[in-house]
C-alpha cells in the first residue's frame, strides 16, 4: 500500500483551454503513467471508469468540496458561497434526505412522462421561431429549450427567461475553478435568488393551484420539510442543474451528429433510435465532473488517500475508458455493453432530474432532427472549461429548414 | 441473518446471508452479486436495482409504494412481482426469499 503523496503521477492541466478543447492527448499520455489517476492543481483527477464507479459510491467517506471550492474561488462571506455550502448537493445524511425527499417524488419517470407533450410544444415553438433563420449558434438555440420547459413546469412567466438565462449561464461556471468569475457569480446568484423569491411570494399571494412543481415545493415548506431560504435555494438549484447540463448535452449531440449525418436523419424518423443516440452521447461525452473531499482516510486498490484529499471525478472521461468500453471514441448508438455510463453521477447525489433530462433531450432531438435538416458546421467550435460542467459554448451551424412541419402539426398529435 | 436467493437472468444462483435491516439491494451490492447496479445507492431514484419477487413471497414483501411504482414505470415491463430491491428490507419473515434479476437494469 502506497500513500498517494508518494506516487509519481502525471499532471493534468484540466483548467487549461487546450485541455477542454481536446482532452484525449493528455488523458492518453496520463494513462501510460497510471491507468486511472492523475494530479491536478489542488488535488487528484480520477479518470478511470471502475475507479470512479467504486470511489464515487463511498458516500459515507466523501464530502462535497464546498469549503475547497469557496477557498479556491475566494467566496468566503459571499451569498453565493453560502449557497454552495447550504444547497442539497453539499449535504449528507438526514439533512440531505430531508432536502432531496422534499421534491424527489416530482421527478419520477411517471411524473416526467406527463410533461412530454409540454416538452414537444416548447421545442416546436422554438423551432418555429429559430429554424427559418437557416443558420445559428446551436448552443444558444438549445439553451432556450430546458429553461422554457423548467419555467412552464414551475409555473413561471416566460418573461423572466432572458435575464434568468444569463444568470444561469454564469452560475453554470460555478465549479470551473476560475476565481476571476467571482463577482459575476455573486451577481448571478442574487439575480436568480430574486427570481425565486418573487416567484414564491407571487404564488403564496395568489394561492396554490396544487398542480405544478412550485406547489409541491411550497407544500413541502408548509409540512416543515423546507424553510423559507431552503425553498428559494432549491428553486435556484433546480434551475442551475436543469439548465446547463441539458443545454450542453443537446449541443454535444448536434456536434456528434455533424459527423454522423446518417444518425441525424434516423433521429427524425425513429424516437427509439433517438433515445439510443442520447444514451450514447452521455457515454461518449458526459458533461459534469464531480469534486469531492475525503472526510476520512480511504484506501483503494493499492493506494492510500489521506483525509482532506480533493478528488475530481472526471466523469466525462469515464465513458472513454477502453477497459470499460470497446472502441470508446467511436459513436455507436447500437452499442451493446455490460457497463453503463455515469453521466448522471453515482451514489446518493445522483442527478435527481435524470429522468426529466432524458425525456427532454430525447423529445427535443427527435423534433429538432425533423426541422433542422442537413446541418453543417460553418464556424469555429469553442469549448467551455473542463472542470464543472464541460461542453461546447459555440457551435455555429447552417442547415436546410424543413418548413413543412410546424408546431401546430405536433400539437394536433399530442 | 436473513437468507436471500438472488437468481441472475442466466439462471446462476447466489444464496446470501443478509444482515437484518439492510435492504435486499444492499445485500446484493455488499456481496458483489452481479445484476443489481443500484446507481443511486438506495434512494429510489434510478430504477437500476429491479428484481422480480417469486410468487410465493409477494404477499410477505408487500406492495410497492406510490413512489416506487412511479419509478418502476421507467421500464415499461408488465412482468408480475416487479420491485426495486432497495425498497425491501431484509426482515426475519423474509428468510428464504427468492428474487430474480432482469437481463439488464438499463
Amino acid at each position: 500500500m502506497q500513500s498517494v503523496t508518494d506516487l509519481a503521477l502525471p499532471h493534468l492541466p484540466i483548467e487549461e483551454p487546450a485541455f477542454a478543447a481536446d482532452p484525449m492527448p493528455y488523458i492518453e499520455a496520463a494513462r501510460r503513467q497510471h491507468p486511472w489517476l492523475a494530479k491536478c492543481n489542488g488535488g487528484y483527477v480520477v479518470h478511470g471508469y471502475q475507479a470512479i464507479k467504486d470511489l464515487l459510491y463511498m458516500d459515507d467517506r466523501l464530502s462535497a468540496s464546498s469549503d475547497d471550492i469557496i477557498e479556491i474561488m475566494g467566496a468566503k462571506g459571499t451569498r453565493w458561497g453560502k449557497f454552495i455550502q447550504e444547497m442539497v448537493l453539499a449535504k449528507s445524511g438526514p439533512e440531505h434526505a430531508r432536502l432531496r425527499g422534499s421534491i424527489a417524488a416530482a421527478f419520477t419517470p411517471r411524473n416526467v412522462n406527463r410533461y412530454r407533450p409540454l416538452m414537444q410544444e416548447v421545442v416546436s415553438r422554438l423551432l418555429d421561431e429559430w429554424a427559418p433563420k437557416g443558420t445559428f449558434n446551436f448552443a444558444e438555440f438549445a439553451s432556450y429549450f430546458p429553461i422554457t420547459v423548467l419555467c412552464r413546469i414551475i409555473g413561471a412567466s416566460p418573461a423572466a427567461i432572458p435575464n434568468l438565462r444569463h444568470a444561469l449561464e454564469t452560475l453554470g461556471l460555478a465549479y470551473s475553478m476560475d476565481r476571476s468569475l467571482m463577482p459575476e457569480l455573486e451577481a448571478a446568484y442574487n439575480q436568480a435568488w430574486g427570481f425565486a423569491d418573487q416567484l414564491v411570494i407571487e404564488r403564496q399571494t395568489r394561492g396554490s393551484s396544487g398542480e405544478d412543481l412550485l406547489d409541491v415545493m411550497i407544500a413541502a415548506k408548509a409540512a416543515g420539510q423546507l424553510n423559507e431560504q431552503e425553498l428559494r435555494d432549491m428553486l435556484v438549484f433546480l434551475f442551475v442543474a436543469g439548465f446547463d447540463t441539458s443545454k450542453n448535452a443537446l449541443t454535444l449531440i448536434m456536434h456528434s451528429m455533424l459527423r454522423h449525418p446518417e444518425h441525424w436523419v434516423r433521429c427524425a424518423e425513429d424516437q427509439v433510435f433517438c433515445d439510443k443516440v442520447v444514451e450514447e452521447q452521455f457515454r461518449h461525452t458526459a458533461t459534469t465532473s464531480i469534486p469531492r473531499t475525503l472526510a476520512e482516510d480511504v484506501s483503494y486498490g493499492d493506494i492510500r488517500f489521506p483525509t482532506g484529499s480533493m478528488l475530481i471525478f472526471a466523469v466525462p472521461m469515464s465513458g472513454r475508458d477502453p477497459t470499460a468500453f470497446s472502441d470508446p471514441m467511436m459513436f455507436q448508438p447500437e452499442r451493446i455493453s455490460a457497463n453503463r455510463h455515469m453521466a448522471f453521477g453515482r451514489g446518493m447525489h445522483m442527478c435527481l432530474g435524470q429522468h426529466l433530462a432524458r425525456a427532454q433531450i430525447g423529445e427535443g432531438v427527435h423534433l429538432m432532427a425533423q426541422r433542422i435538416t442537413k446541418p453543417r458546421l460553418v464556424g469555429e467550435v469553442t469549448w467551455r472549461r473542463f472542470p464543472g460542467v464541460w461542453g461546447i459554448s459555440s457551435l455555429p451551424i447552417a442547415f436546410e429548414p424543413n418548413a413543412h412541419l410546424k408546431a401546430s402539426a405536433v400539437h394536433a398529435n399530442s | 441473518m436473513v437468507k436471500i436467493t438472488y437468481i441472475e437472468a442466466s439462471g446462476a444462483e447466489h444464496v446470501i446471508d443478509v444482515m437484518p435491516g439492510l435492504s435486499i439491494m444492499e445485500g446484493a451490492v455488499k456481496n458483489n452479486v452481479p445484476g443489481i447496479l443500484a446507481d443511486c445507492g438506495g434512494a429510489c431514484a434510478c430504477g437500476t436495482c429491479r428484481v422480480f419477487v417469486d410468487e410465493a413471497w409477494r404477499e410477505r414483501t408487500g406492495k410497492p409504494s406510490d413512489m416506487e411504482e412511479a419509478m418502476l414505470e421507467l421500464h415499461d415491463d408488465p412482468s408480475p412481482g416487479q420491485r426495486l430491491s432497495c425498497q425491501i428490507r431484509a426482515v426475519e419473515n423474509l428468510n428464504g426469499l427468492v428474487v430474480r434479476m432482469p437481463k439488464s437494469q438499463f
